[in-house]
Protein backbone atom coordinates (compact mmCIF):
# COMPACT_ATOMS: atom_id res chain seq x y z
CA UNK A 1 0.00 0.00 0.00
CA UNK A 2 1.21 3.40 -0.57
CA UNK A 3 3.20 5.71 1.65
CA UNK A 4 0.28 6.19 4.34
CA UNK A 5 -0.62 9.97 4.36
CA UNK A 6 -0.10 12.37 7.71
CA UNK A 7 -3.14 12.37 10.14
CA UNK A 8 -4.75 15.46 10.61
CA UNK A 9 -3.02 17.74 13.25
CA UNK A 10 -3.77 21.38 15.75
CA UNK A 11 -7.53 19.36 16.00
CA UNK A 12 -9.14 21.62 18.20
CA UNK A 13 -12.92 23.46 18.56
CA UNK A 14 -14.54 27.02 18.42
CA UNK A 15 -17.29 27.06 20.85
CA UNK A 16 -19.40 30.25 21.07
CA UNK A 17 -22.72 30.46 22.52
CA UNK A 18 -23.48 26.89 21.93
CA UNK A 19 -22.31 26.56 18.30
CA UNK A 20 -19.47 24.34 18.30
CA UNK A 21 -16.95 23.90 15.11
CA UNK A 22 -14.12 21.41 15.00
CA UNK A 23 -11.17 22.53 12.88
CA UNK A 24 -7.68 21.14 11.99
CA UNK A 25 -4.47 21.88 9.57
CA UNK A 26 -4.84 20.65 6.61
CA UNK A 27 -2.82 18.09 5.15
CA UNK A 28 -0.70 19.30 2.14
CA UNK A 29 -0.07 16.64 -0.54
CA UNK A 30 1.43 17.93 -3.74
CA UNK A 31 -0.83 17.47 -6.58
CA UNK A 32 -3.78 16.12 -4.92
CA UNK A 33 -7.09 16.90 -3.91
CA UNK A 34 -6.82 16.30 0.51
CA UNK A 35 -11.18 15.09 1.97
CA UNK A 36 -11.98 14.53 5.51
CA UNK A 37 -14.17 12.93 7.63
CA UNK A 38 -14.77 13.68 11.02
CA UNK A 39 -16.56 11.45 13.80
CA UNK A 40 -17.74 11.54 17.46
CA UNK A 41 -17.98 9.95 20.42
CA UNK A 42 -19.89 10.92 23.79
CA UNK A 43 -19.51 9.80 27.09
CA UNK A 44 -22.12 7.68 26.55
CA UNK A 45 -20.63 5.70 23.75
CA UNK A 46 -16.92 5.29 25.85
CA UNK A 47 -18.75 3.84 28.62
CA UNK A 48 -21.28 1.79 27.76
CA UNK A 49 -21.10 1.21 24.04
CA UNK A 50 -18.20 -0.06 23.39
CA UNK A 51 -16.10 2.96 22.74
CA UNK A 52 -17.64 3.46 19.20
CA UNK A 53 -17.65 6.06 17.06
CA UNK A 54 -20.65 7.66 15.08
CA UNK A 55 -19.52 9.48 11.59
CA UNK A 56 -20.65 12.98 11.15
CA UNK A 57 -22.35 12.35 7.05
CA UNK A 58 -22.23 16.62 6.70
CA UNK A 59 -18.49 16.68 7.52
CA UNK A 60 -17.21 13.04 5.47
CA UNK A 61 -15.32 13.80 2.47
CA UNK A 62 -15.27 17.31 3.05
CA UNK A 63 -12.26 19.38 1.34
CA UNK A 64 -12.87 22.09 4.15
CA UNK A 65 -10.77 21.63 7.58
CA UNK A 66 -13.64 22.89 9.61
CA UNK A 67 -17.02 20.91 10.59
CA UNK A 68 -19.96 22.52 12.42
CA UNK A 69 -20.45 19.76 15.50
CA UNK A 70 -23.47 21.65 16.87
CA UNK A 71 -26.08 19.36 16.36
CA UNK A 72 -24.14 16.31 17.42
CA UNK A 73 -22.66 18.11 20.85
CA UNK A 74 -26.14 17.93 22.56
CA UNK A 75 -25.97 17.01 25.98
CA UNK A 76 -23.77 17.78 28.87
CA UNK A 77 -20.81 15.45 28.94
CA UNK A 78 -17.55 14.88 27.66
CA UNK A 79 -17.30 14.50 23.46
CA UNK A 80 -14.38 12.88 21.77
CA UNK A 81 -13.28 13.86 17.88
CA UNK A 82 -11.25 12.35 15.44
CA UNK A 83 -10.48 13.66 11.73
CA UNK A 84 -8.93 11.17 8.99
CA UNK A 85 -7.44 12.17 6.00
CA UNK A 86 -7.91 10.96 2.56
CA UNK A 87 -6.09 11.03 -1.06
CA UNK A 88 -8.50 8.26 -3.14
CA UNK A 89 -8.37 4.96 -1.72
CA UNK A 90 -5.66 5.74 0.90
CA UNK A 91 -6.22 6.86 4.34
CA UNK A 92 -4.59 8.42 6.78
CA UNK A 93 -4.63 7.53 10.70
CA UNK A 94 -7.36 9.46 12.61
CA UNK A 95 -6.25 12.76 14.70
CA UNK A 96 -8.42 12.53 17.65
CA UNK A 97 -8.43 15.84 20.22
CA UNK A 98 -6.14 16.16 22.71
CA UNK A 99 -8.64 17.02 25.62
CA UNK A 100 -12.09 15.99 25.62
CA UNK A 101 -14.97 19.02 24.94
CA UNK A 102 -17.65 19.67 26.80
CA UNK A 103 -20.09 22.00 25.97
CA UNK A 104 -20.65 23.54 29.31
CA UNK A 105 -16.85 24.91 28.03
CA UNK A 106 -18.40 27.43 25.63
CA UNK A 107 -17.76 30.89 26.09
CA UNK A 108 -20.88 33.30 26.24
CA UNK A 109 -21.23 36.23 24.70
CA UNK A 110 -23.90 39.02 26.45
CA UNK A 111 -26.47 39.85 24.02
CA UNK A 112 -27.07 42.58 21.98
CA UNK A 113 -29.67 45.01 23.00
CA UNK A 114 -31.26 47.97 22.05
CA UNK A 115 -33.77 49.55 24.58
CA UNK A 116 -36.90 52.09 23.61
CA UNK A 117 -38.47 54.29 24.99
CA UNK A 118 -42.94 54.15 23.58
CA UNK A 119 -44.05 57.20 25.07
CA UNK A 120 -44.13 56.13 28.84
CA UNK A 121 -43.64 52.03 28.03
CA UNK A 122 -40.01 50.97 28.28
CA UNK A 123 -39.24 48.23 26.04
CA UNK A 124 -36.44 46.16 24.89
CA UNK A 125 -35.04 44.08 21.43
CA UNK A 126 -33.06 41.66 21.63
CA UNK A 127 -31.04 39.49 19.67
CA UNK A 128 -32.10 36.26 18.51
CA UNK A 129 -29.90 33.53 19.76
CA UNK A 130 -31.60 29.77 19.15
CA UNK A 131 -33.84 28.07 21.14
CA UNK A 132 -31.20 27.46 23.63
CA UNK A 133 -30.99 30.82 24.85
CA UNK A 134 -33.23 32.74 27.52
CA UNK A 135 -32.36 36.50 28.51
CA UNK A 136 -32.34 37.90 31.79
CA UNK A 137 -33.15 41.22 31.43
CA UNK A 138 -32.72 43.83 34.81
CA UNK A 139 -34.34 47.02 34.56
CA UNK A 140 -34.43 50.29 37.34
CA UNK A 141 -34.57 53.63 37.81
CA UNK A 142 -31.30 55.78 36.92
CA UNK A 143 -29.88 56.23 40.86
CA UNK A 144 -31.79 53.53 42.39
CA UNK A 145 -29.44 50.25 41.58
CA UNK A 146 -30.68 48.68 44.21
CA UNK A 147 -34.15 48.47 43.15
CA UNK A 148 -33.58 46.85 40.18
CA UNK A 149 -36.36 44.41 38.35
CA UNK A 150 -35.94 41.57 36.41
CA UNK A 151 -37.90 39.95 33.75
CA UNK A 152 -36.58 36.64 32.17
CA UNK A 153 -37.75 36.18 28.14
CA UNK A 154 -37.85 32.68 27.26
CA UNK A 155 -38.78 33.96 23.45
CA UNK A 156 -37.32 36.44 21.46
CA UNK A 157 -39.53 38.98 20.01
CA UNK A 158 -39.13 42.13 18.03
CA UNK A 159 -40.00 44.15 20.85
CA UNK A 160 -40.81 43.17 24.31
CA UNK A 161 -42.41 45.02 27.13
CA UNK A 162 -40.82 45.42 30.10
CA UNK A 163 -42.89 48.01 32.17
CA UNK A 164 -44.17 51.51 32.06
CA UNK A 165 -42.42 54.63 33.32
CA UNK A 166 -42.74 57.66 35.11
CA UNK A 167 -42.84 60.31 33.25
CA UNK A 168 -39.35 62.69 32.90
CA UNK A 169 -37.77 59.42 35.25
CA UNK A 170 -35.15 58.03 33.53
CA UNK A 171 -34.42 54.34 33.90
CA UNK A 172 -32.07 52.08 32.41
CA UNK A 173 -31.82 48.68 30.94
CA UNK A 174 -28.62 45.74 30.91
CA UNK A 175 -29.17 41.75 29.81
CA UNK A 176 -27.21 38.36 30.08
CA UNK A 177 -28.42 35.71 28.25
CA UNK A 178 -29.13 32.31 30.08
CA UNK A 179 -28.42 28.66 28.77
CA UNK A 180 -30.22 26.49 30.84
CA UNK A 181 -29.26 23.13 29.38
CA UNK A 182 -25.54 24.17 30.97
CA UNK A 183 -26.84 26.07 33.29
CA UNK A 184 -24.89 29.27 32.94
CA UNK A 185 -25.06 32.83 31.76
CA UNK A 186 -23.24 35.07 29.91
CA UNK A 187 -21.43 38.56 31.52
CA UNK A 188 -24.36 41.41 31.24
CA UNK A 189 -24.75 43.71 28.11
CA UNK A 190 -23.59 47.32 28.44
CA UNK A 191 -26.44 49.37 30.38
CA UNK A 192 -28.26 51.47 27.99
CA UNK A 193 -30.46 54.31 29.70
CA UNK A 194 -33.94 56.07 28.16
CA UNK A 195 -36.00 58.75 29.23
CA UNK A 196 -39.83 58.92 28.60
CA UNK A 197 -41.13 61.85 27.34
CA UNK A 198 -44.58 62.44 25.78
CA UNK A 199 -44.58 59.97 23.31
CA UNK A 200 -40.96 60.40 22.03
CA UNK A 201 -38.02 58.55 22.96
CA UNK A 202 -35.03 60.34 23.78
CA UNK A 203 -31.88 58.80 24.32
CA UNK A 204 -29.15 59.83 26.75
CA UNK B 1 -43.56 17.79 40.99
CA UNK B 2 -42.48 21.21 39.51
CA UNK B 3 -43.14 20.56 36.14
CA UNK B 4 -41.21 23.40 34.81
CA UNK B 5 -38.40 22.48 31.97
CA UNK B 6 -35.63 23.22 34.18
CA UNK B 7 -35.30 22.20 38.10
CA UNK B 8 -37.29 18.84 38.69
CA UNK B 9 -37.58 18.47 42.33
CA UNK B 10 -38.59 14.69 43.71
CA UNK B 11 -38.52 15.13 47.62
CA UNK B 12 -35.25 16.05 48.58
CA UNK B 13 -33.77 15.35 45.76
CA UNK B 14 -33.60 18.76 43.21
CA UNK B 15 -32.16 17.71 39.48
CA UNK B 16 -31.61 20.26 37.41
CA UNK B 17 -32.93 18.43 33.74
CA UNK B 18 -33.46 20.01 30.21
CA UNK B 19 -35.54 17.93 29.03
CA UNK B 20 -36.08 19.81 26.00
CA UNK B 21 -33.22 18.55 23.78
CA UNK B 22 -34.29 14.94 24.86
CA UNK B 23 -38.12 15.53 23.77
CA UNK B 24 -37.40 16.99 20.38
CA UNK B 25 -34.28 15.08 19.63
CA UNK B 26 -36.64 11.73 20.31
CA UNK B 27 -39.54 13.83 18.36
CA UNK B 28 -37.38 14.02 15.29
CA UNK B 29 -37.26 9.81 14.98
CA UNK B 30 -40.08 8.72 17.17
CA UNK B 31 -42.14 7.83 13.55
CA UNK B 32 -39.17 5.96 12.60
CA UNK B 33 -38.66 3.99 15.93
CA UNK B 34 -42.27 3.31 16.39
CA UNK B 35 -42.76 1.80 12.83
CA UNK B 36 -40.08 -0.47 13.33
CA UNK B 37 -42.09 -1.96 16.41
CA UNK B 38 -44.72 -4.03 15.41
CA UNK B 39 -45.60 -5.21 18.68
CA UNK B 40 -48.85 -3.75 19.62
CA UNK B 41 -50.15 -5.75 22.24
CA UNK B 42 -47.24 -4.84 25.05
CA UNK B 43 -45.85 -2.03 26.34
CA UNK B 44 -43.01 -2.02 28.58
CA UNK B 45 -43.73 1.10 30.49
CA UNK B 46 -47.46 1.43 30.64
CA UNK B 47 -49.20 -1.72 31.06
CA UNK B 48 -50.31 -3.34 33.24
CA UNK B 49 -49.31 -0.70 35.31
CA UNK B 50 -49.18 2.78 34.33
CA UNK B 51 -45.84 5.14 35.40
CA UNK B 52 -48.80 7.54 36.50
CA UNK B 53 -50.20 5.36 39.28
CA UNK B 54 -46.91 6.04 40.87
CA UNK B 55 -46.75 7.55 44.34
CA UNK B 56 -44.93 10.69 44.46
CA UNK B 57 -42.76 9.29 47.35
CA UNK B 58 -41.68 6.44 45.08
CA UNK B 59 -41.03 8.80 42.03
CA UNK B 60 -38.01 9.70 41.98
CA UNK B 61 -36.49 6.26 42.78
CA UNK B 62 -38.75 4.85 39.91
CA UNK B 63 -36.86 7.85 37.39
CA UNK B 64 -33.51 6.72 38.64
CA UNK B 65 -34.13 3.32 37.87
CA UNK B 66 -35.72 4.06 34.60
CA UNK B 67 -32.96 6.49 33.48
CA UNK B 68 -30.44 3.64 34.80
CA UNK B 69 -32.46 0.97 32.44
CA UNK B 70 -32.22 2.97 29.63
CA UNK B 71 -28.45 3.77 30.10
CA UNK B 72 -27.35 0.24 30.83
CA UNK B 73 -29.99 -2.01 28.74
CA UNK B 74 -31.98 0.08 26.17
CA UNK B 75 -29.68 2.61 23.80
CA UNK B 76 -26.91 -0.18 23.02
CA UNK B 77 -29.10 -2.27 21.20
CA UNK B 78 -31.00 0.36 19.13
CA UNK B 79 -28.53 0.41 16.11
CA UNK B 80 -30.16 1.69 12.97
CA UNK B 81 -28.87 1.44 9.52
CA UNK B 82 -30.14 4.90 9.53
CA UNK B 83 -26.83 7.34 10.63
CA UNK B 84 -29.41 10.25 11.34
CA UNK B 85 -31.41 8.11 13.94
CA UNK B 86 -27.96 6.57 14.91
CA UNK B 87 -26.68 10.50 15.86
CA UNK B 88 -30.09 10.70 17.22
CA UNK B 89 -30.02 7.95 19.51
CA UNK B 90 -26.42 8.65 20.76
CA UNK B 91 -27.61 12.06 21.81
CA UNK B 92 -30.46 11.10 23.74
CA UNK B 93 -28.10 8.38 25.41
CA UNK B 94 -26.03 11.40 26.34
CA UNK B 95 -28.18 13.68 27.86
CA UNK B 96 -29.81 10.32 29.61
CA UNK B 97 -26.02 9.61 31.08
CA UNK B 98 -25.85 13.00 32.14
CA UNK B 99 -29.08 13.03 34.01
CA UNK B 100 -28.48 9.62 35.53
CA UNK B 101 -25.54 11.21 37.00
CA UNK B 102 -27.45 13.66 38.79
CA UNK B 103 -29.75 11.49 40.03
CA UNK B 104 -27.08 8.94 41.54
CA UNK B 105 -25.74 11.92 43.69
CA UNK B 106 -29.04 12.42 45.20
CA UNK B 107 -29.31 8.23 46.20
CA UNK B 108 -25.57 8.73 47.26
CA UNK B 109 -27.46 11.63 49.92
CA UNK B 110 -30.05 9.33 51.04
CA UNK B 111 -32.27 12.07 48.77
CA UNK B 112 -34.11 9.00 46.69
CA UNK B 113 -35.66 6.38 48.72
CA UNK B 114 -36.52 3.59 47.03
CA UNK B 115 -40.15 1.66 48.62
CA UNK B 116 -41.83 -1.08 47.87
CA UNK B 117 -43.87 0.52 45.18
CA UNK B 118 -41.52 1.38 43.06
CA UNK B 119 -39.43 -2.27 43.85
CA UNK B 120 -42.47 -3.99 42.08
CA UNK B 121 -43.07 -1.62 39.45
CA UNK B 122 -39.44 -1.50 38.26
CA UNK B 123 -39.73 -5.14 38.41
CA UNK B 124 -42.77 -5.48 36.21
CA UNK B 125 -40.80 -2.75 33.58
CA UNK B 126 -38.13 -5.71 33.51
CA UNK B 127 -40.57 -8.45 32.89
CA UNK B 128 -42.08 -6.60 30.19
CA UNK B 129 -38.74 -6.32 28.97
CA UNK B 130 -37.51 -9.67 29.09
CA UNK B 131 -40.64 -10.81 27.30
CA UNK B 132 -39.43 -10.09 23.95
CA UNK B 133 -36.23 -10.55 22.30
CA UNK B 134 -33.50 -8.19 23.01
CA UNK B 135 -33.40 -6.01 19.92
CA UNK B 136 -37.34 -5.61 19.99
CA UNK B 137 -37.11 -4.97 23.49
CA UNK B 138 -34.83 -2.22 22.86
CA UNK B 139 -36.77 -0.58 20.45
CA UNK B 140 -39.87 -0.97 21.91
CA UNK B 141 -38.63 0.59 25.28
CA UNK B 142 -37.23 3.64 22.91
CA UNK B 143 -40.49 3.86 20.90
CA UNK B 144 -42.12 4.47 24.39
CA UNK B 145 -39.56 7.47 25.22
CA UNK B 146 -42.32 9.98 25.51
CA UNK B 147 -44.38 7.99 28.04
CA UNK B 148 -41.23 9.01 30.05
CA UNK B 149 -40.80 12.00 29.14
CA UNK B 150 -44.93 12.79 29.37
CA UNK B 151 -44.64 11.03 33.28
CA UNK B 152 -41.15 13.18 34.48
CA UNK C 1 -67.06 -12.98 10.90
CA UNK C 2 -65.28 -15.46 8.28
CA UNK C 3 -63.48 -12.35 6.16
CA UNK C 4 -64.21 -12.03 2.31
CA UNK C 5 -61.50 -12.70 -0.18
CA UNK C 6 -59.47 -9.36 0.73
CA UNK C 7 -58.36 -7.69 -2.79
CA UNK C 8 -59.94 -4.13 -2.50
CA UNK C 9 -57.22 -1.60 -2.66
CA UNK C 10 -56.50 -0.25 1.01
CA UNK C 11 -58.34 2.74 2.44
CA UNK C 12 -55.07 5.75 2.20
CA UNK C 13 -53.51 7.98 5.09
CA UNK C 14 -54.50 6.64 7.58
CA UNK C 15 -54.24 9.20 10.50
CA UNK C 16 -55.77 11.33 13.90
CA UNK C 17 -56.24 14.74 13.29
CA UNK C 18 -56.99 16.37 16.51
CA UNK C 19 -56.99 19.51 17.65
CA UNK C 20 -58.12 20.71 21.41
CA UNK C 21 -58.08 16.72 22.43
CA UNK C 22 -60.97 16.58 19.81
CA UNK C 23 -59.67 13.21 18.44
CA UNK C 24 -60.48 12.17 15.21
CA UNK C 25 -59.11 9.51 12.35
CA UNK C 26 -59.31 10.33 8.70
CA UNK C 27 -58.70 8.56 5.79
CA UNK C 28 -58.95 9.12 1.80
CA UNK C 29 -60.97 6.10 -0.37
CA UNK C 30 -59.25 3.21 -1.87
CA UNK C 31 -57.39 4.12 -4.71
CA UNK C 32 -59.67 3.83 -7.97
CA UNK C 33 -62.71 2.86 -6.07
CA UNK C 34 -65.79 5.46 -7.27
CA UNK C 35 -68.89 5.42 -4.70
CA UNK C 36 -70.34 2.93 -2.73
CA UNK C 37 -67.54 2.14 -0.62
CA UNK C 38 -68.04 1.80 3.12
CA UNK C 39 -65.84 1.62 6.12
CA UNK C 40 -65.59 -0.55 9.29
CA UNK C 41 -63.39 1.13 12.11
CA UNK C 42 -61.63 -0.24 15.54
CA UNK C 43 -59.16 1.03 16.87
CA UNK C 44 -56.67 -0.32 20.41
CA UNK C 45 -54.87 0.90 23.33
CA UNK C 46 -51.37 0.92 22.96
CA UNK C 47 -49.62 -2.34 25.24
CA UNK C 48 -53.44 -3.54 25.76
CA UNK C 49 -53.99 -6.90 23.54
CA UNK C 50 -57.27 -6.49 22.05
CA UNK C 51 -58.88 -4.26 18.76
CA UNK C 52 -62.27 -2.50 19.86
CA UNK C 53 -64.70 -2.52 17.12
CA UNK C 54 -66.28 1.53 16.84
CA UNK C 55 -70.28 0.35 16.48
CA UNK C 56 -71.20 3.85 15.27
CA UNK C 57 -68.41 3.69 12.33
CA UNK C 58 -70.06 0.35 10.94
CA UNK C 59 -70.47 0.35 7.54
CA UNK C 60 -70.13 3.97 6.95
CA UNK C 61 -69.47 5.57 3.41
CA UNK C 62 -67.66 8.63 5.21
CA UNK C 63 -63.95 8.58 5.25
CA UNK C 64 -64.08 9.45 9.17
CA UNK C 65 -64.53 8.43 12.58
CA UNK C 66 -64.44 10.46 15.73
CA UNK C 67 -62.42 8.45 18.52
CA UNK C 68 -62.20 11.38 20.80
CA UNK C 69 -64.35 9.60 23.36
CA UNK C 70 -62.29 6.52 23.08
CA UNK C 71 -58.85 7.92 23.19
CA UNK C 72 -59.79 10.59 26.20
CA UNK C 73 -56.84 9.20 28.40
CA UNK C 74 -54.01 10.97 27.37
CA UNK C 75 -52.15 9.33 29.64
CA UNK C 76 -52.43 6.58 27.09
CA UNK C 77 -51.40 6.10 23.41
CA UNK C 78 -53.37 4.72 20.71
CA UNK C 79 -53.82 2.95 17.65
CA UNK C 80 -56.67 3.00 15.00
CA UNK C 81 -57.61 0.95 11.82
CA UNK C 82 -59.92 0.85 9.17
CA UNK C 83 -61.32 -1.80 6.58
CA UNK C 84 -62.92 -1.05 3.26
CA UNK C 85 -65.75 -2.72 1.41
CA UNK C 86 -67.03 -2.97 -2.16
CA UNK C 87 -69.11 -5.49 -3.91
CA UNK C 88 -67.89 -8.33 -1.90
CA UNK C 89 -64.62 -7.57 -1.63
CA UNK C 90 -62.73 -5.92 1.18
CA UNK C 91 -59.30 -4.51 1.86
CA UNK C 92 -56.39 -5.08 4.51
CA UNK C 93 -56.61 -3.02 7.80
CA UNK C 94 -54.87 -0.43 7.50
CA UNK C 95 -53.46 1.23 10.80
CA UNK C 96 -52.55 4.73 12.29
CA UNK C 97 -48.77 5.15 13.61
CA UNK C 98 -48.68 5.22 17.19
CA UNK C 99 -51.79 8.66 18.57
CA UNK C 100 -50.45 10.93 21.35
CA UNK C 101 -53.42 12.43 22.74
CA UNK C 102 -51.04 14.65 24.74
CA UNK C 103 -48.45 15.90 22.25
CA UNK C 104 -50.06 14.93 18.77
CA UNK C 105 -53.08 17.43 19.01
CA UNK C 106 -53.01 20.70 17.97
CA UNK C 107 -54.12 23.88 20.15
CA UNK C 108 -56.86 26.85 19.02
CA UNK C 109 -55.27 30.49 19.42
CA UNK C 110 -57.30 31.75 22.76
CA UNK C 111 -60.75 34.03 23.10
CA UNK C 112 -59.39 37.50 23.63
CA UNK C 113 -61.45 40.19 24.82
CA UNK C 114 -60.66 43.85 25.14
CA UNK C 115 -62.09 46.78 27.38
CA UNK C 116 -60.24 50.36 27.43
CA UNK C 117 -60.35 53.39 29.43
CA UNK C 118 -59.23 56.62 28.14
CA UNK C 119 -55.61 55.60 28.80
CA UNK C 120 -55.53 51.32 28.97
CA UNK C 121 -56.53 48.76 28.07
CA UNK C 122 -57.50 45.38 29.77
CA UNK C 123 -57.23 41.97 28.17
CA UNK C 124 -58.85 38.45 29.05
CA UNK C 125 -57.71 35.41 27.56
CA UNK C 126 -59.39 32.48 27.77
CA UNK C 127 -57.82 28.98 26.43
CA UNK C 128 -59.97 27.00 23.52
CA UNK C 129 -62.24 24.34 25.40
CA UNK C 130 -61.08 20.61 25.18
CA UNK C 131 -63.42 18.19 23.51
CA UNK C 132 -65.99 16.76 25.68
CA UNK C 133 -68.07 13.77 26.08
CA UNK C 134 -71.60 15.71 25.39
CA UNK C 135 -72.68 19.66 25.19
CA UNK C 136 -74.05 20.09 28.79
CA UNK C 137 -71.06 17.92 29.86
CA UNK C 138 -67.18 19.06 31.67
CA UNK C 139 -64.29 19.41 29.67
CA UNK C 140 -61.55 19.73 30.68
CA UNK C 141 -59.16 22.58 30.76
CA UNK C 142 -56.06 23.08 28.63
CA UNK C 143 -54.16 24.51 32.03
CA UNK C 144 -54.94 20.98 33.76
CA UNK C 145 -53.43 19.11 30.88
CA UNK C 146 -50.35 21.12 30.14
CA UNK C 147 -49.41 22.94 33.53
CA UNK C 148 -46.76 25.50 32.30
CA UNK C 149 -49.24 26.61 29.46
CA UNK C 150 -48.19 30.13 28.94
CA UNK C 151 -50.01 33.06 26.55
CA UNK C 152 -47.85 35.68 24.34
CA UNK C 153 -49.47 38.72 23.52
CA UNK C 154 -48.93 41.33 20.72
CA UNK C 155 -50.63 44.94 21.12
CA UNK C 156 -49.80 47.00 18.08
CA UNK C 157 -50.30 50.63 18.20
CA UNK C 158 -52.72 51.59 15.20
CA UNK C 159 -50.86 55.02 14.93
CA UNK C 160 -47.74 54.95 15.54
CA UNK C 161 -47.76 50.73 13.75
CA UNK C 162 -45.29 50.06 16.79
CA UNK C 163 -45.55 46.13 18.18
CA UNK C 164 -45.31 45.71 21.55
CA UNK C 165 -44.77 41.44 22.73
CA UNK C 166 -46.15 40.31 27.06
CA UNK C 167 -45.65 37.02 27.74
CA UNK C 168 -47.66 35.74 30.80
CA UNK C 169 -48.98 33.07 32.89
CA UNK C 170 -52.05 34.24 33.98
CA UNK C 171 -55.01 34.94 31.86
CA UNK C 172 -55.36 38.77 32.26
CA UNK C 173 -53.14 41.75 31.38
CA UNK C 174 -53.57 45.46 31.63
CA UNK C 175 -51.60 47.45 29.94
CA UNK C 176 -51.55 51.13 31.52
CA UNK C 177 -50.60 54.43 30.29
CA UNK C 178 -51.36 54.35 26.53
CA UNK C 179 -52.50 57.30 24.71
CA UNK C 180 -56.13 58.11 24.72
CA UNK C 181 -58.44 58.19 21.75
CA UNK C 182 -55.67 55.46 19.79
CA UNK C 183 -56.78 52.22 18.39
CA UNK C 184 -54.57 49.40 19.60
CA UNK C 185 -55.00 45.94 18.07
CA UNK C 186 -54.22 42.98 20.21
CA UNK C 187 -53.80 39.12 19.06
CA UNK C 188 -52.34 36.06 21.22
CA UNK C 189 -51.16 32.67 21.35
CA UNK C 190 -50.76 29.42 23.65
CA UNK C 191 -47.44 28.16 24.20
CA UNK C 192 -46.64 25.12 25.84
CA UNK C 193 -43.10 24.50 27.11
CA UNK C 194 -43.59 20.70 28.01
CA UNK C 195 -44.24 19.30 25.23
CA UNK C 196 -43.23 21.44 22.89
CA UNK C 197 -46.78 23.15 21.49
CA UNK C 198 -47.63 26.50 20.00
CA UNK C 199 -51.44 27.68 19.22
CA UNK C 200 -51.38 29.98 16.16
CA UNK C 201 -51.67 33.79 16.97
CA UNK C 202 -55.33 34.80 17.27
CA UNK C 203 -56.94 36.86 15.00
CA UNK C 204 -56.07 40.65 16.26
CA UNK C 205 -59.56 42.28 18.22
CA UNK C 206 -58.48 46.30 18.12
CA UNK C 207 -60.65 49.00 20.46
CA UNK C 208 -59.99 52.15 20.83
CA UNK C 209 -59.11 54.15 23.99
CA UNK C 210 -61.80 56.60 25.09
CA UNK C 211 -61.46 60.34 24.07
CA UNK C 212 -59.29 62.45 27.19
CA UNK C 213 -61.85 64.44 28.86
CA UNK C 214 -59.69 66.99 30.08
CA UNK C 215 -58.20 67.78 26.65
Amino acid sequence: EDALLPAPQNISILSTNMKHFLTWSPVIIQGETVRYSVEFQGEYEREYANESWIPICECSLITATVCNITEDISATVAYNLRVRAGVGARRSEWGTLKVFFNRVTTSLTPPLMKVIADGSHLLVELEDMGPAFQFCVLYWKKGQESRMQQKVVKEVRSMVHLDTMEEGTDYCVKAQTYVEAINRSSSFSQTQCVRAQGGTSKWL
Amino acid sequence: LTAGNKIFHFGPCRVSMSLTEIRSGFTAIKANVQARDPVRTLSILSHPHSLHKVKSSDRCCITHHLFNFYVDKVFKHCKTEDSYVNRKISSIANSFLSVKRKLEQCREQNKCICGQESKEKFEQILLNYEALNITSAAIKSLGELDILLDWV
Amino acid sequence: SGELYCSLPNPRNVHFESVNMKNVLHWSAPEGTGDGVLYKVKYSVYGVGKWIRKPECRNINRTWCDLSSETSDYEEQYYASVKAFLNGKCSDWIETTRFNPLTDTKIDPPMVSVSSTEKSISIILTAPETWKRSPEGESISLLQVYPGLQYNVSVLNKKTKKRWFFSISNNTLVVPQLEPDTVYCVSAQIHVITPLLHSGFSKEYCIATLKDKTA
